[in-house]
């Protein structure tokens, strides 16, 4: 195991030093509500998935948390600056933690690597203070020097749960 | 018992409600007992369990029960109870399985609820009767079904399903008309949101229309329009509450049952122009070649908006799904909404129809969330001192009489709502 990463590290494509830097980047985005930044970070053709089932195989034919390509995030995040959308007033606030990064696979061809972390993040609104936990996995496509989000998928472990409202992805 | 149904009748006037019936524990109690424990409850639909042997769980009130399909292939729904100790003997959501197993002392039941068999029977004595109905896990008195749609009821005795349905069950043929094939398939799983608030808060909101440009205004677009209803749509009708779109939402039509709960709005003007895709075209033309031209037509212009069942389910013809709405505590609610699939329709289409729900209704949707948001602070704010009511005056003076003895109103009004608190009073004042 310990050789598969040291390996993957000297692959340009997969160096865990950059991945972390971007993925560390990625959730700040978030948390500082920069979320047309965050949206940026995807590929033309990229997806945010959060399936609702545990192992859930596809986004298509199944009820997903979360399926939103470019389009349908424009929209949510319009929506979230809209001045009188009242469950934003207050808004929520968030704090993700992300570790365990592991580069699980790189693909030379594609020019693309699939990253798998585990993240916490912690939201808090009007008393109430939640706090969700997954694996996530990425699949970055080389984009210039940096990286360009193909799908991030976020796999909650309590994905089949009875949630109330959510505003900010994980 | 303070709530006898002198003081149940003192609770509920024509044009207002008391909000002790968001907020007293006791009113929550009797709810359970003679509405939930008594009505016809929406229970799941028979596509969640296609096989013999499948089941899921679910509650009815707090009431545990499980819909499972025997090995006779017809649904039961029964008790999700072991019939020696109580416990449950279902735990996980869905499943399938030949026969159930209680965990505690392994005893074992048939798919309909019947005991199997006990685990080491010599030790009971010889009087003991293996063939009491009371060891199994129990069926529900009454279980009825209706295109698929499955309701059960904790009491013997009561109206028929049909008569309990009457017309609003035309809401049920609108929409599984509209399947190719004419069944829908809640395949496309399911959404699950929670919310600090009564039950009723939900029931009441899933059919009104008034809320709409106001709890939903956060999903009009900077053009003004709202963003796109069907898959392909970038943008529908505009539901700011300045200019004309407002008035054509009020001059939709709504229904209320006089004595039943059930209630329905109109046609949607957002739903008047038909879509002209491949994919849309070529499911029409499924349509049209079971039912020819005509009858299609009629079909893709179904005359109901939404429709809510009393006390639990409600249908929504455009955002298509079926809602069901799980009474936790007398503050606090689960609601499931199950994406309708349209049997025989285009893969392509059924698919575009689950995400779309995911935009509309999931738990981080652009528009379900807003109505919880709404829940919540009613029932945070019904517990300021300064009025006792909660008020459903809106168009009252002009309620019509229909030929059934329903009633009939535009659709941003409150028929709806007084609809279903005349069903309230009827069932919470009943003896018994």
């Amino acid at each position: 195991m310990l050789d598969k990463v040291t390996a993957a590290v000297a692959a340009p494509l997969g160096d865990l030093r950059t991945i972390e830097k971007f993925l560390f980047n990625e959730v700040q985005l978030l948390d500082e509500r920069r979320f047309e930044e965050w949206r940026d970070l995807f590929a033309e053709d990229g997806a945010y998935w959060v399936p609702l089932e545990p192992d859930q195989v596809s986004p298509e034919g199944r009820a997903s948390l979360f399926y939103d390509d470019k389009r349908m995030m424009d929209i949510r995040f319009e929506r979230l600056r809209h001045p009188n959308i009242h469950s934003q007033s207050p808004p929520h606030r968030t704090c993700h933690v992300i570790g365990n990064i592991i580069v699980e696979t790189i693909d030379e061809n594609l020019g693309e690597c699939t990253v798998i972390s585990n993240m916490i993040m912690t939201d808090y609104r009007m008393r109430n203070q939640r706090l969700f936990s997954g694996r996530v996995q990425h699949r970055l496509r080389q984009d210039g020097d940096g990286y360009k989000i193909v799908l991030k998928r976020v796999d909650l472990i309590n994905c089949d749960d009875v949630f109330e409202l959510i505003a900010v992805p994980f | 018992m303070r709530l006898d149904p002198e003081a149940i009748r003192a609770l509920v006037h024509r044009d207002r409600v008391h909000r002790s019936l968001y907020l007293d524990q006791e009113v929550f109690d009797l709810e359970m007992h003679k509405i939930f424990g008594s009505a016809w409850v929406y229970v799941g639909h028979e596509s969640l369990v296609p096989k013999p042997g499948d089941y899921i769980t679910t509650r009815i009130g707090r009431h545990p029960v499980v819909l499972s399909r025997h090995a006779d292939g017809k649904v039961y729904v029964i008790h999700n109870s072991c019939g020696h100790r109580g416990a449950i003997v279902c735990n996980e959501e869905k499943g399938n399985a030949q026969l159930f197993r209680c965990c505690y002392h392994g005893w074992t039941f048939k798919t309909n609820g019947d005991l199997d068999a006990v685990a080491m029977p010599r030790g009971y004595g010889k009087d003991f009767d293996f063939n009491n109905p009371a060891l199994g896990m129990g069926r529900l008195p009454r279980v009825g079904v209706y295109r698929g749609f499955v309701f059960a009821s904790l009491s013997a005795k009561g109206p028929s399903l049909d008569e309990h349905l009457g017309f609003a069950k035309e809401s049920i043929d609108e929409l599984c008309d509209r399947a190719p094939d004419g069944e829908i398939i809640l395949g496309g799983g399911v959404h699950k949101y929670l919310f600090r608030g009564n039950w009723k808060l939900q029931l009441e909101n899933s059919v009104d229309m008034y809320h709409v440009p106001f709890s939903h205004e956060s999903t009009v677009r900077r053009s003004g329009k709202q963003f796109g209803r069907r898959a392909g749509e970038d943008s529908a009708s505009a539901i700011s509450d300045r200019g004309s779109a407002a008035q054509r939402w009020e001059q939709r039509s709504a229904w209320g049952a006089r004595s039943s709960g059930h209630s329905y709005n109109g046609h949607q003007p957002i739903a008047e122009e038909l879509p002209d895709d491949p994919l849309f075209n070529a499911y029409r033309a499924l349509l049209e070649k079971r039912h020819g031209a005509r009858r299609t037509r009629e079909i893709l212009t179904p005359k109901r908006h939404n429709t809510a069942f009393y006390p639990n389910m409600t249908l929504q013809a455009l955002n298509q799904h079926v809602r069901v709405i799980v009474p936790v505590a007398v503050d606090r609610t689960e609601v499931h909404v199950y994406p309708v699939m349209f049997k025989g329709a285009p893969d392509e289409m059924n698919k575009s129809f689950v995400r779309h729900i995911n935009m509309t209704h999931s738990a981080a949707s652009l528009i379900q969330t807003d109505d919880l948001e709404c829940f919540r602070r009613c029932q945070d704010g019904m517990n300021a001192p300064g009025s006792d009511w909660v008020w459903f005056a809106r168009g009252i003076d002009t309620d019509k009489e229909d030929e059934r003895g329903d009633y009939t109103n535009v659709g941003s009004g409150e028929i709806q709502q007084r609809a279903q608190y005349t069903a309230w009073l009827r069932l919470m004042s009943a003896e018994g």
